[in-house]
């Protein structure tokens, strides 16, 4: 599968190459992506990296919210990855994002997960809910800045529970990671992250967020209007985008870890 | 507002504190009298905190205390009880960093203290521990109290560690730095402000309480 990757990549960088003038010098991509790409954009980068090492690419990864306040305060960015369009937009309306390049590139589900044996035996969102009224359990969730913090607050109002009166059942972490390192290392009784991050770590998965609690979970992608490298990082989204390979390898790729690419 | 920031964090440094106190002055005695090789290890084991980011400390803490780590499971197990993600956990990770502070300050008062008084204490008939707490501690007061406030500083303002063992559940184990974080985080500028204001308060009274204390004991 990497064999048909790399080739295909190849082809890709060949006719991207092809079509501008030739840039011999070594150029630094900055890759901004949200915390729960952690690991299937690491994977993208070793293999572009394998096919075109004149470019080198810097991935920063954390929550999009973070990333959006960095982005806000100058840093340097060529290509944005959010996990919400939520973050997007703010950049949109600013006039940040460079004109045609965005595009909603991933969807993700959001899942109740639990630490390995369930010591509190929590069974679905529905329960989750009652036990929250009643205090009985530590449930770990992304802060308001946070992509999954805010697609955890739609699932509190969809059950119509009033986050300021759950005080003590709830910790909050700055991002995805964050909450499901404390799910695994059974800090909490169980937290609410993404599939993909419950897969890559190796988290059990007791319930899936469906559309109408908590909304489709979409991750827009944009190339920076303040970018050095507008070429590079549009070659990169294409990557990511799989349009300029025939087979599925892209697709399979995201989808390993849970992820659904939008066409 | 919410006060229970303010609550918890001073309650978790006064504790910390009043630990560190005795464990401090303790080792401090204790080691002092040691032969200089092993003196200098148990000086670097000991003032390693003191060097190490609060996120290495926080790693290390919760590898040992967290539910699936040994001492966390075995606790666990015999108790009932978690050591992590409570106001109480937080305790641990202010007296692992606030201790070489501590240490560190009451050993150099001690070291500098007039043994002869100690032994004339003793040829008067006085036991080790009289000498210790009427002669020596006494001789060594300025020391004492500056590592005591500086250990009460360190834990007030104890936030990477803490936000590792106790995480952040508002009206629980909420403390001043970790609630300031959150508030920026989540876009609360002026939340973030006020907090900040109430540290900066906390802080200037209680170093100012020991400067008139510190005065007035030169004048007598």
């Amino acid at each position: 599968m990497k064999k048909l990757l790399s080739f295909t990549l190849a082809l890709a960088a060949l006719l991207t190459l092809t079509a501008c003038a030739p840039k011999p010098e070594e150029t630094e991509l900055h890759i901004f992506a949200a915390a729960s790409m952690t690991e299937v954009l690491d994977e993208f980068i070793e293999a572009y990296s394998a096919v075109d090492p004149h470019v080198t690419i810097i991935p920063t990864s954390d929550s999009s919210g973070t990333l959006l306040t960095q982005i806000q305060e100058g840093a340097d960015c060529d290509l944005f990855i959010s996990a919400s369009p939520k973050q997007m937009d703010v950049l949109d309306e600013a006039g940040s994002l460079l004109e045609g390049t965005r595009v909603d590139l991933l969807e993700n589900k959001v899942t109740l997960a639990v630490p390995q044996g369930n010591p509190k035996g929590i069974e679905s969102f529905d329960q989750l809910a009652r036990l929250l009224e009643s205090g009985d359990v530590l449930l770990a969730v992304g802060n308001s800045d946070v992509p999954v913090g805010q697609y955890t607050q739609k699932i509190f109002a969809y059950y119509g529970l009033d986050e300021a009166s759950l005080a003590g059942a709830l910790t909050y972490g700055s991002n995805v990671k964050e909450v499901t390192t404390q799910v695994s290392e059974g800090t909490v009784d169980c937290g609410i992250i993404y599939a993909t991050d419950a897969f890559s770590a190796g988290l059990t998965v007791v319930d899936s967020a469906t559309e109408e609690m908590c909304g489709q979970v979409i991750y827009p992608a944009a190339v920076l209007a303040g970018s050095k490298h507008p070429e590079e990082a549009r070659a990169f989204l294409d990557l990511l985008r799989g349009n300029s390979t025939r087979d599925d390898a892209v697709r399979k790729m995201f989808e390993a870890v849970g992820f659904s690419p939008i066409r | 507002m919410d006060w229970y920031p303010l609550f918890n964090s001073l309650r978790i440094a006064a504790i910390s504190t009043a630990a560190v106190f005795f464990l401090g002055i303790a080792a401090a005695q204790w080691i002092a009298r040691l032969p200089r090789g092993v003196k200098g290890v148990l000086d670097v084991i000991l003032t390693l905190p003191l060097v190490l980011p609060p996120t290495v400390v926080g790693w290390l803490l919760l590898m040992l205390l967290g539910p699936k780590r040994p001492l966390g499971a075995w606790v666990q197990e015999a108790f009932g009880v978690r050591l992590v993600m409570t106001w109480q956990s937080a305790i641990f990770a202010t007296v692992v960093v606030a201790f070489p502070l501590m240490y560190r300050t009451a050993r150099g008062a001690f070291e500098s203290f007039d043994q002869n008084l100690a032994d004339a204490g003793r040829t008067l008939g006085r036991s080790n521990a009289w000498v210790f707490w009427r002669v020596q501690m006494p001789c060594c007061k300025q020391g004492v109290l500056a590592g005591t406030v500086l250990a009460f500083a360190r834990a007030l303002g104890e936030y990477g560690a803490t936000s590792m063992l106790a995480g952040y559940t508002p009206g629980r184990t909420a403390t001043i730095s970790t609630t300031v974080y959150q508030l920026w985080r989540t876009g609360d500028d002026p939340g973030a402000l006020r907090w900040v204001l109430v540290n900066l308060a906390i802080s200037a009274v209680f170093l100012l309480a020991i400067s008139l204390l510190e005065h007035r004991r030169e004048r007598r």
